[in-house]
């Protein structure tokens, strides 16, 4: 089977959204268990959603170009990228959906 | 009747967003050279789609949802509000990141015809198909949560 090595911006952009999805979860635990920081959050841009998306996007891009220009990840074909990909979106998920359980009652 | 305008236009771009990721899906499933002009074009939409989608969602959120939040919270179905809106708000960035990263995985790892870099875009499509479809039945739930609180159940 060949391995096809990725193109830069695929790789760095592919491990920045897999860095980004697990620290979605990590904001969202650390500001609803944690008071400062929620407050924190919600001073600096009036809601802690919009300081939440903000950083989450910044990240995503910061890093995907960061990732991009050292090649990190010049050693990943699309195959592994893809697993990553999907295991970060789906421990992210769980994380969120776990969190909010509690709040489930009927 | 703008607030509804906002609602109508965040749901809408958001489904239109979906619908394009399907046929980007089965348009990726039979890559040739004579539909990668349109698989191009098809993830730069969803891409665009979902950035309005969360534009238009967001600012509606922030700055509309605070009434509603409290009818749903008074009524039956609080867990609409507690739960759904709660999981929907996070579970959104990760379709954002998604849905920004399409765009730069159909144009810059080619040749997409190659399994390895089909499938890339393929899981990633699929995945917010999947996720648009939950956050869609989601909204669904937190509107229905607000006529419950309106109906004192």
């Amino acid at each position: 089977m060949m391995n096809t090595k990725m193109e830069k911006y695929t790789a760095g952009f592919g491990l920045s959204l897999v860095v980004t999805s697990l620290l979605n979860a990590v904001i969202l635990v650390l500001k609803e268990t944690n008071g400062a920081v929620m407050s924190t959050m919600k001073a600096v841009l009036g809601h802690h959603w919009t300081t939440h998306g903000a950083i989450v996007i910044m990240t995503f891009v910061v890093l995907g170009f960061i990732f991009s220009s050292t090649k990190t990840g010049a050693n990943l074909d699309s195959r592994k990228m893809l697993k990553y990909i999907l295991w970060a979106v789906v421990i992210s998920g769980v994380i969120i959906a776990g969190f909010f359980l509690p709040n489930l009652k009927i | 009747m703008l607030i509804q305008g906002q609602m109508m236009l965040h749901v809408g771009f958001g489904v239109l967003g979906i619908l394009l990721a399907v046929a980007l899906f089965v348009d990726v499933l039979n890559v040739s050279e004579k539909n990668v002009a349109r698989i191009r074009k098809l993830s730069l939409a969803v891409a665009m789609l979902i950035v309005l989608s969360y534009l238009f969602g967001g600012y509606w959120y922030v700055v509309h949802y605070g009434p509603d939040r409290e009818i749903i919270k008074a009524g039956q179905w609080a867990w609409a509000h507690n739960y759904f809106m709660e999981v929907k708000e996070h579970v959104f960035f990760l379709m954002l990141m998604l849905g920004m990263y399409l765009p730069i995985a159909v144009h810059r790892n080619v040749p997409l015809a190659e399994e390895k870099n089909r499938n890339l875009v393929l899981g990633i499509t699929a995945l917010i198909i999947l996720i648009g479809l939950f956050m869609e039945g989601a909204g669904g739930i937190i509107g229905k949560g607000v006529t419950m609180g309106l109906m004192g159940r």
